[in-house]
């Protein structure tokens, strides 16, 4: 029935419309239209009459607003309804963007980015010899100072907090701590700092007192402040393997510095030191069985060859011995490579860890990650939103034809 | 095509009362709507069920839901009669869809007094005549009547309800009242 063309109206069709629009304005019509025009009164007039009860009752029910918003608050329409679906479907799906942003988006729950892998070489102890991972964050350009050039180098020179009794004493009393599986491991770590140039001091003198707070050694050091790009420090490290990952992380938020880069290694000796263990025992066996012969020794052939065997048994076990200590050395103590370049912007983690108070540079940090946040959250959620809006807009549009649809048919079966 | 006047401000009871370049509120625009619209949507509501008991239900549905999305007309996109009407036609084929499910259909029987007291017998028999041929039409095509003569509609109104262009509204009016009228014919 619904045509959907619009092709231009048959002269004749539309004169017998004018007569029948005139005939319904009162106005005289063409004696060719007379029958037309009859017809068309005749219906006119047979049109149905509204009961004035009902009217009446109708007019009151317009005036009271149709009972206004109780009876709307009653019967909720269907409007109201799909208003409630939607609002607590964009609820929903807010929600599940802050979690999801919290959960995978990197930098919003964590302090730092690139100290969250520490842990995961350090802890690594399967068998395969040799476990590394590493991690990178961005450097930037150098913002320099006219700081004088200093330049200040040597071994555990640097040191505030290192004692060097306990750099060259070794482990003494520090026997190495089993791993949650047992076996020994000897873990070792690279970590690349970047600062302003003017804070390569600083950021050195940090990385000292990290080390002393965790009772390591500061094997070499070397500090070169230029007040230029060309500034850096270099220290290798060594602290109580127990205390790595902890070191590390305190070393990646470093106030004024930034992590370019860091690396964990970790390598399995176990089967390294069970040897130089059994060693250790057969040559003490060795010489505890050679000095029951030398007690029982009777002549003085006897007796020379024996002391000689001895001294020879003792000469190995003092290499196991010493063996055996280094290794204990290297695991119960792990090497830390730091390495410290002037370059980069201030860092923006730095004023997250400093123990001052609020600041305008905090302030404007801790707005500007607010923002970031605010807006990863709402680009999730519109990510979200969008496919379930364009879905309930089809859904919508199917069921607004489907019940034209129906309603049509209701008429043509009518 | 639309050079007479609205019928049903002439004939109906209700008043008109147009209030043109003013600014108007939602509840004053739907008020004039109603007040000069009542009587042509009962009477197209009424043709199209054929049964008035039902036609008061929905004519009170169709002002009500009205009411309800007054403030979400769109003057761009046609009259506000056009825009009640097509409310008041959803409502009717809902009463129909509902019928058909209930498989009742309930028409009024004719009622004798409708004639009028002061109709001649020639035009009362005329007016019987015009009703017989009128009921062996289908219902789209009485819908088509119902809103011409019952509501009073232009045809750019009836175009803009049936969902059709105006020419092509014009033509079906016009086919419409040709079959009604051989109808009458057939039935003298």
């Amino acid at each position: 029935m619904r045509l959907l063309d619009d092709a231009p109206m048959d002269p004749e069709v539309a004169a017998a419309l004018d007569a029948i629009d005139s005939t319904l304005a009162g106005e005289a019509v063409d004696p060719q239209y007379a029958e037309l025009a009859e017809l068309a009164l005749l219906l006119a007039d047979d049109r149905p009459a509204v009961d004035p009860v009902f009217a009446h009752t109708l007019d009151e029910r317009v005036a009271g607003q149709f009972g206004g918003a109780a009876r709307e608050a009653e019967r909720p329409s269907r409007r109201s309804t799909w208003s409630g679906w939607l609002a607590g479907g964009a609820a929903a799906t807010l929600v599940a963007a802050v979690v999801a942003l919290f959960v995978f988006v990197p930098g919003v729950n964590h302090a730092s980015s690139s100290s969250s892998s520490s842990s995961s070489a350090a802890s690594s102890s399967a068998a395969s010899s040799a476990v590394g991972t590493t991690s990178s964050a961005g450097g930037g350009a150098a913002s320099e100072d006219a700081t004088p050039h200093r330049t200040s180098s040597g071994a555990a020179a640097s040191s505030a907090a290192a004692p060097a009794t306990t750099s060259s004493s070794g482990p003494s009393g520090q026997t190495p701590q089993p791993q949650p599986d047992g076996r020994k491991t000897i873990q070792s770590a690279q970590l690349n700092l970047s600062t302003a140039p003017s804070r390569v001091d600083d950021v050195a003198q940090e990385a000292f007192n990290v080390v002393g707070q965790e009772n390591g050694i500061v094997n070499r050091s070397s500090v070169t402040q230029t007040g230029n790009a060309d500034g850096n420090a270099f220290m290798q490290l060594s602290v109580p393997s127990s205390a790595l990952a902890q070191t590390m992380t305190k070393l990646s938020q470093l106030t004024y510095a930034h992590v370019a880069s860091r690396t964990d290694n970790s390598q399995d000796v176990n089967n390294q030191y069970v040897q130089a263990k059994r060693r250790l025992a057969d040559a003490q066996a060795l010489r505890t069985s050679l000095l029951k012969q030398l007690a029982n020794a009777i002549t003085t052939e006897q007796v020379d060859s024996l002391k000689a065997q001895i001294r020879d048994a003792e000469r190995s076990i003092s290499s196991d011995e010493s063996a055996l200590a280094a290794l204990n050395h290297r695991i119960a103590y792990s090497n830390i490579s730091l390495t410290i370049f002037a370059g980069s912007p201030p860092p923006v983690t730095a004023t997250h860890h400093g123990s001052s108070g609020f600041t305008l540079g905090k302030a404007t940090h801790d707005a500007g990650r607010v923002l970031v946040v605010a807006a990863g959250v709402l680009l999730i959620g519109l990510a979200v939103l969008l496919p379930v809006a364009a879905i309930a807009a089809l859904a919508w549009w199917v069921g607004g034809m489907v019940t034209h649809r129906r309603r049509e048919r209701a008429l043509d079966l009518a | 095509m639309n050079r007479f006047p609205r019928r049903s401000e002439g004939v109906t009871g209700t008043v008109a009362t147009p209030d043109q370049g003013a600014q108007q509120t939602s509840w004053e625009r739907f008020e004039q709507l109603y007040r000069s619209s009542r009587d042509d949507v009962f009477a197209y509501v009424a043709t199209l069920l054929g049964d008035r008991s039902t036609a008061e239900d929905v004519t009170e549905l169709a002002f009500e839901r009205a009411y309800r999305r007054r403030r979400t007309f769109d003057r761009r996109r046609g009259e506000e009669r056009a825009w009640l009407f097509g409310i008041a036609r959803n409502a009717a084929l809902d009463e129909l869809r509902r019928r058909k499910r209930h498989a009742t259909l309930v028409v009024d029987p004719e009622d004798p007094a409708a004639d009028g007291p002061d109709d001649g017998a020639e035009v009362a028999l005329a007016r019987t005549m015009v009703r017989q041929a009128l009921s062996t039409l289908p219902a789209r095509e009485r819908e088509i009547i119902a809103l011409k003569f019952h509501a009073g509609l232009s045809n750019a109104e009836l175009a803009r309800v049936l969902g059709v262009s105006e020419s092509n509204a014009g033509t079906l009016l016009h086919r419409t009242m040709e079959k009604l009228r051989k109808a009458c014919n057939a039935t003298a």
